[in-house]
């Protein structure tokens, strides 16, 4: 780092602004680089620290939330009586297709990738991910994914003012907005039955896999080479270790709809055949690839929600999580065994009676370490002292709802059964208590739990038992009556129904519960609201918590921890406070080079916006719209030439001597 | 924090009081689509396998559940709480492997039971009195038919049902008639995009996926082996006339019923309006039909199809009468017969949309969308009319984005007059339309 600048700024300052201290110094290109600059707004696009980049995620992954919610809200609107006429079949269309993309894509995976950035370097005593440029772009990325997902959405708009028309150079705009279902199935998706939107869905989602692919190699080699001394992998933190496992399910999953969504873009722009019969495609080959991808994602969403559950329980029971290694193991488990079962999603297909028998044993297996999850959360509680915090009564929710969902998962394993309840809501109420009654449920717990250490502020006072209330009363409300619906009939993804079938008040009643569930979330919005502007100071450890990044300051310093600590067990701090003597954290000694930061740099960022023209270009220029070639290959140049100088500007880097604090 | 307010109690109370009365008050679980109420062995199958399910996994939930909310309870932290820390063990092996062990040993209770349920519910069984030469006495059955089960094809288009009876040589669409108590055989396939099959009463699904062909077998009501089994009349050879009409009452009383399926696969824009029927009849019913089916329609005023051309041809304005003028409109202007077969006509052979052979005699139209069974069974003639005047009239509201509407020139949505023009069918065209249709019954 022969490049780095080093200076010794007062040590009264260095704690409290040492960005205003430093000043930026210049890149191999000669550029000035965007380190310690005095605009917010370009510190936080240029920034690679992982606790700003998770914060972001955080918020950009509850602005969909509340997008995919508002779906949610309009879907249910329309079914509130039979033969509604709200919305028309091909809105509804879109609206669940979007509902489903944007929650798992754009929601739930985001917040996850949020959690992960914030608190895996704090967990392991790190001071910042393996690649923190990479990790930048992953958010970018991210980013411009979502956009092009959603531009059918903004074009919609511009048509419904009266300002686009698809009509002229882009006559070949129809069907603006995806409709083909997120799980996308050709033939539907192909271009005889679907427009522009199915494009946008395919880049959109090319696009997000990039982001997921690269921040999971990130988190792997952080998690696998940057711990703390002491810091053995079976003392990591389970919310770590799940996000390993996580990680590495994303990069076996991901390949798989990576290949799949390449084919379909083949098939519909240059004409393959694939997915095509009259071509001599298979259209079943499309939901292999699809679930190859789709039923590990479902781990993928559920993994992390596990690991926050294994935090906060024991955190609030004062005592170790029961049977850590089995927990850790089950999860491993978990990972292997999701990439054996997808094909139930696709019993009704045909499958023939032997791979129907099997994946419906692989499937019921699955049921073990999943439930040996639960048993060993229950032996949590059991002897310990339960103190009903709030992100602890998220937590208790979960364990419940997502047991129900559990439940109805056996149900479906049963191949025979599933005959009846596969695309009925029956599935419907089976994964959202699985995703909103586990997942969702899990990721406000963790929200309630780090929220003090993320912004150092702490909760005020007793909203958070109405939001729990409202949020699991409208979750049952409007989930389990599904169940029966499923099971009198009602298939999945119908805008509208007879009446005489005996769904009208069921549905009536799910609606209802929806309304219930919204203004749960509502309030959640309001209670951080309210946390972040007028909370208490909370300390560093305002939970008598049990993991590292309890150890540092709330919120955390830009270099996590002073000096790296060394950890003498697992459940680190909770030992260093409560255990014995030889057991307490301790801290390398600095040698007085200081604490080596990465510098902020705009090339993750500009190869991550090259990804919009790119997207949005290769969409266009397959509904004919002149010109979007170019504007493709403008959005490939400007990747290309991002990622190049990103490698010419070199790691820079400055040092920074804070107060030895922790000792 | 704060333990939870009696203003909340207060409002859980009322709540719950509210819920327990909306969802049991509708609470109605033997209804058109109903999965609890089964009509057939396969349906029967899988409920029994549904319930198994249900109850080994409810007695986990009581276990569990109850294990976890009192350690909740048990455990919870109290105010002034002056007991010494919980241990800080890290678990209990010999617990864990029973727990997995438990967990694995429950499952098998489930994995035997659907292991068998796949053999039964996949494999089209050999029942003796199905095969079609032991109760088909209709004509024309090929000999080599006389060993196999009825066979239906049941074909998915965007947005309706196409449902060829090979071994008969008849062709309907939306509302199938099988026999009672006789395994039918039927092999899906779709011509666009994935459909799938679903009479939820009788059968689960199973999809129609283009480019492969699909099979399964359902079976509306018992067998007579089955039904003696269950009435608890045991020994293989038990027969007798008593015994023949006590199972023939049984599936009069119980299984002649018209069943409600529809599509479960999202297949596009009116995936919600594509809907089915199967009209479950007795042996001679079901033969009267199928001579019916096979016969078709004659011209409205009794003349033979060649004389009613001819004058057609000669000079369109000596058909009168209503009927004849919606025949005229049928096989001219509105393009009817390009897409739309009409047994007996001739010249209406189009296969691109359903086939209409007795339209007038089913209780639907519009793929099961537009209803008008009457309370006895029977038709509702001014709700048929009224649903034939609406489809004809707008045909893209009721089921967007279909063929009939718009079909690249082809559709009634697209009718033109001789400048060019647009020039959709007239309210009074649409009368005479509607009432010849009606009258193919």
């Amino acid at each position: 780092m022969s490049q780095t600048q080093i200076e010794t700024p007062s040590p009264t300052t260095t704690q409290a602004q040492p960005a205003h201290v430093l000043k930026p110094e210049r890149s191999r290109l000669g550029l000035m680089r965007p380190d310690h600059s005095k605009s917010v707004f370009i510190d936080w696009l240029t920034t690679v620290d992982h606790k700003k980049i998770g914060i972001m995620y955080g918020a950009i992954a509850l602005f969909f939330l509340f997008i995919g919610g508002l779906e949610a809200l309009i879907i249910r609107t329309q079914l509130i009586i039979p033969e509604n006429d709200l919305i028309t079949a091909q809105r509804y269309n879109q609206l669940f297709t979007m509902h489903g993309t944007t929650m798992i894509f754009l929601a739930v995976m985001p917040l996850n990738s949020a959690f992960f950035n914030y608190l895996i370097p704090l967990q392991i005593g790190a001071r910042d991910v393996a690649f923190p440029r990479i990790n930048s772009l992953s958010l970018w990325t991210f980013v411009a994914g979502a956009l092009v997902i959603n531009f059918g959405w903004l074009l919609q708009a511009l048509e419904m003012m009266g300002l686009f028309a698809a009509s002229g150079p882009t006559a070949g705009m129809t069907d603006m907005v995806p409709a083909g279902g997120w799980f996308g199935y050709a033939p539907l998706t192909s271009k005889d039955y679907t427009g522009v939107g199915t494009d946008f869905w395919v880049m959109g989602l090319q696009i997000l896999g990039v982001a997921s692919l690269s921040s999971s190699m990130n988190f792997i080699v952080t998690i696998l080479n940057m711990r703390a001394p002491g810091m053995k992998m079976m003392r990591m933190p389970v919310f770590t270790w799940m996000s390993l496992v996580v990680a590495f399910l994303i990069i076996f999953a991901f390949p798989a709809i990576t290949i799949a969504l390449g084919q379909l873009m083949f098939d519909r722009v240059f004409d393959t055949n694939f997915f095509n019969v009259a071509g001599g495609g298979q259209p079943i080959l499309w939901q292999h690839l699809f679930w190859i991808f789709g039923h590990p994602e479902v781990y993928i969403l559920v993994l992390p929600a596990m690991g926050i559950i294994s935090e906060v329980l024991p955190a609030f029971s004062k005592k170790p999580l029961f049977g850590y290694s089995i927990v850790v193991f089950s999860g491993a488990v978990i990972g292997f065994l999701g990439f054996a079962v997808w094909s139930h999603h696709m019993f009704t297909t045909g499958l023939g009676k032997v791979a129907t028998a099997a994946f419906s044993l692989l499937t019921m297996a699955i049921a073990v370490p999943t439930g040996v999850k639960i048993f060993n959360w229950v032996g949590t509680l059991w002897g310990g002292r339960v103190r009903f915090t709030a992100p602890m009564i998220f937590s208790l929710g979960f364990v419940w709802m997502f047991m129900m969902g559990g439940f109805s998962g056996i149900m479906h394993a049963a191949a025979p059964a599933d005959a009846q309840q596969q695309d009925s809501y029956f599935v419907i109420a089976h994964f959202h208590y699985v995703i909103m009654g586990g997942i969702f449920l899990a990721l406000v717990s963790g929200i309630y739990y780090w929220v003090p250490k993320v912004f150092g502020k702490m909760w005020k006072g007793t909203l958070s038992n109405w939001v729990a209330v409202l949020i699991v009363v409208g979750l049952n409300v409007t989930f389990f009556p599904m169940h029966f619906l499923g099971l009198l009939g009602m298939p999945r993804r119908t805008h509208t129904y007879l009446e005489g079938f005996g769904w009208a008040s069921y549905n009536m009643v799910c609606t209802i519960g929806s309304y219930i569930l919204a203004l749960g979330i509502l309030l959640l919005l309001v209670d951080l609201i309210r946390c972040l502007r007028s909370g208490e100071p909370a300390g560093d450890d305002p939970w008598d918590a049990r993991t590292l990044e309890w150890a540092t300051t709330s919120p955390p310093q830009v270099y996590n921890f002073a000096q790296t600590p060394v950890i003498p067990a697992r459940d680190a701090l909770w030992v260093h406070k409560h255990g014995p003597e030889n057991k307490k954290i301790t801290y390398e000694a600095d040698h007085g080079h200081g604490i080596h930061m990465p510098s902020n740099s705009w090339m993750p960022l500009i190869a991550s916006v090259g990804f919009v023209p790119l997207g949005l270009g290769m969409t266009l220029m397959q509904a004919g719209v002149p010109y979007m070639g170019y504007v493709a290959i403008f959005g490939l140049i400007m990747i290309t030439i991002g990622l190049i100088l990103w490698a010419i500007e070199g790691p820079g880097g400055y040092h920074l001597h804070p107060e030895q604090e922790n000792t | 924090m704060k333990t939870i307010s009696n203003g909340f109690y207060r409002f859980l109370q009322y709540f719950s009081a509210f819920i327990v009365v909306t969802v049991l008050g509708g609470c109605n679980l033997d209804t058109r689509m109903s999965t609890f109420v089964t009509k057939g062995p396969i349906a029967e199958e899988q409920l029994n396998l549904f319930m198994l399910t249900v109850w080994v996994t409810f007695a986990i939930f009581i276990i569990v559940g109850g294990v976890f909310v009192y350690a909740v309870i048990k455990f919870r932290e109290r105010p002034n709480d002056d007991r010494p820390m919980p241990s800080q063990g890290h678990g209990n092996p010999l617990v864990e492997i029973g727990l997995i062990g438990a967990s694995i040993l429950l499952l098998a209770v489930i994995a035997v039971p659907t292991l068998q349920a796949i053999w039964f519910t996949q494999e089209t069984p050999d029942d003796v009195e199905s095969r079609m030469g032991a109760w088909y006495s209709g004509e024309e059955l090929a000999e080599e038919e006389a060993e196999n089960p009825l066979i239906i094809k049941v074909i998915g288009y965007q947005w309706w049902w196409a449902f060829e009876y090979p071994q008969l040589g008849i062709t309907t669409a939306n509302e199938m008639v099988i026999p009672a108590g006789k395994v039918v055989h039927l092999e899906l396939r779709s011509v666009d995009v994935i459909h799938s099959f679903w009479l939820p009463r009788i059968a689960g699904k199973v999809d129609l996926i283009p480019g492969r062909t699909n099979a399964m077998w359902i079976q509306a009501g018992d067998n007579f082996a089955k039904w003696k089994e269950k009435q608890g009349i045991v020994g293989p050879d038990q027969d007798s006339p008593e015994l023949r009409e006590g199972y023939a009452s049984y599936l009069q009383e119980e299984i002649h019923n018209y069943y409600y399926g529809q599509c479960a696969e999202f297949c596009g824009d009116s995936h919600a309006r594509m809907l089915f029927r199967a009209t479950v009849v007795g042996d001679r019913e079901f033969e009267a039909w199928v001579a019916d089916e096979k016969i078709g329609h004659g011209t409205p005023d009794g003349r033979s199809w060649d004389e009613w051309y001819t004058a057609y041809e000669e000079n369109p304005e000596q058909l009168t009468g209503d009927l004849n003028e919606g025949l005229k409109l049928f096989m001219g202007r509105a393009k009817c017969a390009t897409c739309h077969t009409v047994k007996g006509n001739p010249r209406a052979v189009g296969v691109a949309g359903p086939n209409l052979t007795n339209v007038g005699a089913r209780l639907s139209i519009a793929a099961g969308w537009l209803n008008h069974r009457a309370e006895d069974g029977g038709i509702d003639t001014e709700q048929q009319y009224e649903n034939f005047f609406n489809w004809l009239k707008e045909t893209d509201v009721i089921k967007p984005g279909n063929l009939m509407w718009e079909a690249n020139g082809g559709g009634i949505g697209e009718l033109i007059d001789e400048h060019g023009e647009p020039a959709l069918l007239t309210d009074e065209e649409i009368n005479k339309l509607s009432l010849y249709l009606q009258s193919l019954k």
